[in-house]
């Protein structure tokens, strides 16, 4: 069912998992621009959002959005990548309006911006505080195809190449 | 010397010795109390309650004491500090009043009192003022709101109380406890609770909300308000509140006694052991009650009344009269 | 920082902000850090008119500890005691998603009968728990002895528990590929001989509280949570359970051994506080089912898996999740590793934190006492929620 989901919607990558190995059925890699809306496709598909959060790369920050469904289980997790120098992307709190908070404790760790969040002041952390505590140090990144398996890919835009091990390291562009 | 004594009316001596008497009453009672329901809920809770202080923790109550009146006295900032320090003093003494035209015993009166319920009734509104102004003096929104909540029950319970108390009042064209009592035979089945089981029931449900007792404890509704209208009150203040608290249960049971359990009187020798007998018994309801039951919400609460205890506090009125007019 | 960024000056940062949407007629209280009904240190401002609430905002973050980042400076096995610090309440769930986000990244292989006896200890626990907020929320509505009897038996329940974990509160005896101490007789026998005992009690909580009119009417019909509410802010555990959603993350992603024995997932349809209430009522007469069954049919064997992970051990590169159902809902531990001496990310997901985050609307337009209501029936355990 949640292969047709995603029918029509720019997705950069759509990759099936092992769900015994990894807890992810599907995983999917989406542009920004896209997240809303295949967003909006899992909430009308009855899923429920589990939590969100950001991985701390060489090539960004990855967002990770985990959904699951209540009636036929299987994780799907939407994973957004946004660069370092401007982390910023839409907010779901409309759609999913517990994402409200989760948003607020990504930004609190990551200081990432959600655009569009309703009460966007600090979650978890003190307001006087200075500093994102989850944020790594330069050298402390890995690159993403270190950190994340592939799956096996059902489909996929040409150039994306995010989860290709590569022998040097640099910021790696998505298509 | 001797004539200035002698000009003061004995009876301004008879209920001075009366007050004082009283207080020391009061006082004990306050203290026994609070051991019986320390005690109560410990064993309804399954455990023993206190026990360190003295034998089975019988001086408890005065270590508490000890440690209120030991207590600083604190006021918050920007409190009227008149109206303050008023609330307390306001709940005590109007209830000592209460306590005078009591029938404890055929001859143990403080005073006997023509219009005695009315006294009775008029001076524990007084208990509600008290309640609105440590509420409204603090400065605190939870003391406000569980003023306001006292205000509205009060007011609200007062009135079925008044409608019950006048069936009685009515059946024996007297407002003097004494005569109500006296006219009560000694067996239980001459008693007014045979005659006036719904007047007794709603009396008593009547009593709790009055009392502010569980389940209608909402003024200091320790969940929502953290204690309602006396949160800011430290060390005496506290105790005060606390001390009326348990006197207005005394007056309660005692009038309770009076109107419907036949007073003093009882199977053997009248006398004040009877009274007080069935006064404890009550009391032991009050202290069952509260440590048995949740809290009722607070719309639940004024509809009991006004929906239910309301209408038929008045038909029990309706009624009564009807019958004395027919028989 | 924040103050200027919010356009605030001075005072207390959440009060102030939550000032700017207020109305004129309306009253701010703030409840917490130290309330009596936010049990620990939550805080919740709400706006009211009269008694009514109009806008409510829980304030959390006073209990934080970042446990998310105490991983990345410790290796794995020394972040496993930190489990039991999250949700003091139900340990050995938190437990078994960290050990079981492990196992599944590493591939491990748990001998049967570990897996046994953290069936039984975690049920041990939940029902441990579920006491604790029983007791806890019937204080919130006013009665105050139910929690003495809770207490009564959760203490059994620890004394019994303590032998196979070694803790009273914040168990922490799982391990990776194992658990850290075997079953005793005593152990076997002294639970053998606890479950008809509790089992023995629950009709008489039913008798003496939840049957109590007063309670059904401060109960029923109060804090409605539909399944779409659920899904949008991602709920779990016994509050999607009281809506109607038969979803638990023991049948609906199988782990451990729970597929081997015979129980019943409780479904409530009203969705208002008193199905949340009597599904956890329910949820402890199951628990003591799986106990039985599992001590019944304990295997012999081996509980720790040949050459078991050091303290120095390093993850595996990849990422994992793991879900277990925790006695608040859907406990969950996305691992991430680059292979390295300690993890390289690590995100936990709490479910009293999603369960809350539905607080505000849930509580919309009620009287303030349903909210209080409300809020005990979430069942909230502040550490959890903060981390």
């Amino acid at each position: 069912m949640t292969e047709t989901l995603f029918d029509g919607l720019a997705v950069q990558s759509l990759a099936k998992c092992d769900p015994a190995k990894t807890g992810l059925l599907w995983s999917v890699f989406l542009s920004p621009d896209e997240l809303l809306s295949a967003v909006k496709r899992l909430y009308q598909a009855e899923y429920f959002i589990e939590d969100l959060t950001a991985i701390d790369a060489k090539e960004g920050y990855l967002l990770v959005y985990h959904f699951d469904h209540m009636g036929h289980p299987g994780r799907v997790a939407l994973r957004v990548l946004i660069y370092q120098e401007a982390p910023e992307l839409p907010s779901i709190a409309d759609v999913f309006q517990g994402a409200e908070w989760h948003e607020r404790e990504t930004t609190d760790f990551y200081g990432i911006t959600f655009k569009g969040n309703p009460n966007p002041v600090p979650l978890l952390l003190m307001p006087e505080m200075k500093g994102h505590p989850l944020q790594k140090d330069d050298g402390a990144r890995a690159s993403l195809a270190d950190l994340l398996p592939t799956g096996e890919i059902v489909r996929t835009v040409p150039g994306f190449d995010l989860l290709t091990p590569k022998a040097e390291s640099g910021a790696a562009t998505p298509a | 010397m001797y004539s200035i004594i002698n000009s003061i009316p004995t009876e301004l001596i008879h209920i001075v010795i009366g007050l004082v008497a009283i207080m020391a009453f009061v006082g004990i009672h306050v203290l026994v109390l609070v051991y019986a329901e320390r005690k109560g809920a410990g064993h309804i809770q399954r455990r023993p309650g206190p026990f360190e202080v003295g034998p089975h923790g019988i001086l408890q109550p005065l270590a508490d004491a000890g440690k209120l009146i030991g207590k600083q006295l604190l006021r918050p900032d920007h409190a009227d500090p008149i109206l303050y320090w008023m609330a307390p003093v306001l709940a005590v003494f109007p209830v000592l009043l209460l306590f005078v035209p009591m029938p404890f015993g055929p001859v143990v009166t403080v005073q006997e009192v023509n219009l005695g319920l009315l006294l009775i009734l008029a001076f524990s509104g007084i208990s509600v003022l008290s309640t609105l102004l440590a509420g409204w003096a603090s400065n605190n929104k939870f003391g406000l709101l569980g003023a306001a909540r006292a205000v509205s029950q009060s007011v609200a319970y007062e009135i079925p109380l008044l409608l019950t108390v006048l069936c009685i009042a009515f059946q024996y064209g007297s407002l003097n406890l004494s005569t109500i009592v006296e006219a009560q035979g000694s067996w239980p089945w001459q008693w007014n609770i045979v005659c006036q089981p719904l007047a007794f029931l709603i009396f008593l449900a009547c009593a709790f909300a009055e009392t502010n007792r569980a389940p209608f404890d909402l003024p200091e509704a320790e969940s929502e308000l953290t204690a309602g209208f006396h949160t800011e009150y430290s060390g005496m203040g506290f105790g005060m509140f606390f001390m009326a608290e348990y006197a207005n249960m005394v007056v309660v049971s005692g009038v309770c006694t009076a109107l419907f359990l036949g007073g003093w009187k009882g199977p053997g020798i009248d006398g004040v052991w009877w009274f007080m007998i069935k006064v404890y018994a009550l009391l032991g309801l009050f202290i069952w009650v509260r440590w048995t039951y949740p809290r009722v919400r607070f719309d639940q609460l004024l509809n009991i009344n006004w929906k239910w205890l309301l209408p038929l506090a008045t038909l029990n009125l309706l009624g009564t009269i009807f019958f004395m007019k027919i028989f | 920082m924040a103050y200027e960024e919010f356009g605030l000056t001075e005072g207390d940062f959440y009060s102030r902000n939550f000032q700017k949407g207020m109305r004129e007629d309306t009253m701010i209280l703030n409840l917490g850090p130290q309330h009596p009904a936010t049990h620990g240190v939550l805080r919740v401002i709400v706006e009211l008119d009269g008694e009514y609430v109009i806008r409510a905002e829980p304030v959390i973050g006073y209990l934080h500890r970042m446990h998310e980042k105490m991983a990345e400076g410790r290796t794995i096995t020394q972040y496993l005691p930190n489990m039991g610090r999250v949700d003091y309440g139900h340990a050995l769930g938190w437990n078994g998603a960290l050990v079981g986000a492990v196992e599944r990244l590493a591939g491990f292989e748990v001998p049967e009968r570990a897996e046994y006896i953290r069936v039984i200890t975690t049920e041990l626990n939940r029902i441990t728990s579920h006491l604790l907020w029983w007791g806890a929320f019937t204080l919130d509505l006013g009665a105050i002895t139910p929690i003495m009897y809770a207490f009564d038996d959760r203490e059994q329940m620890l004394d019994i528990l303590q032998m196979a974990t070694g803790s009273r509160l914040t168990h922490s005896s799982f391990r990776f590929g194992g658990v850290c101490t075997d079953l005793s007789d005593r152990f076997i026998e002294t639970c053998k001989a606890f479950v008809p005992h509790m089992r023995d009690r629950l009709p008489m909580y039913r008798g003496l509280v939840t049957d109590n009119v007063i309670l059904r009417k401060r109960l029923e019909g109060v804090g409605i949570f539909d399944a779409d509410l659920c899904r949008r802010y991602g709920a779990s555990g016994p509050v999607v359970r009281g809506s109607g959603i038969d979803y638990d993350v023991r049948r609906a992603e199988p782990y451990s051994v729970y597929d081997r024995f015979d129980w019943k997932v409780p479904v409530y349809p009203a969705g208002d506080s008193m199905a949340r209430y009597l599904v956890r009522m329910d949820e402890m007469e199951q628990s003591l089912n799986i106990i039985e069954q599992a001590l019944a049919s304990l295997p012999a064997g081996k509980i720790m898996m040949p050459k078991a992970p050091k303290v120095t051990w390093a993850l595996p590169k990849g990422e994992s999740y793991f879900a277990t159902e925790g006695a608040r809902g859907k406990v969950g531990v996305h691992l991430v590793s680059d292979g390295g001496k300690f993890p390289y990310k690590i995100k936990l997901r709490s479910p009293c934190y999603c369960n809350l985050s539905a607080f505000a609307e849930a509580a919309r337009g009620l009287l303030l006492a349903d909210a209080l209501a409300i809020l005990g029936s979430l069942d909230l355990v502040i550490p959890e929620i903060d981390r």
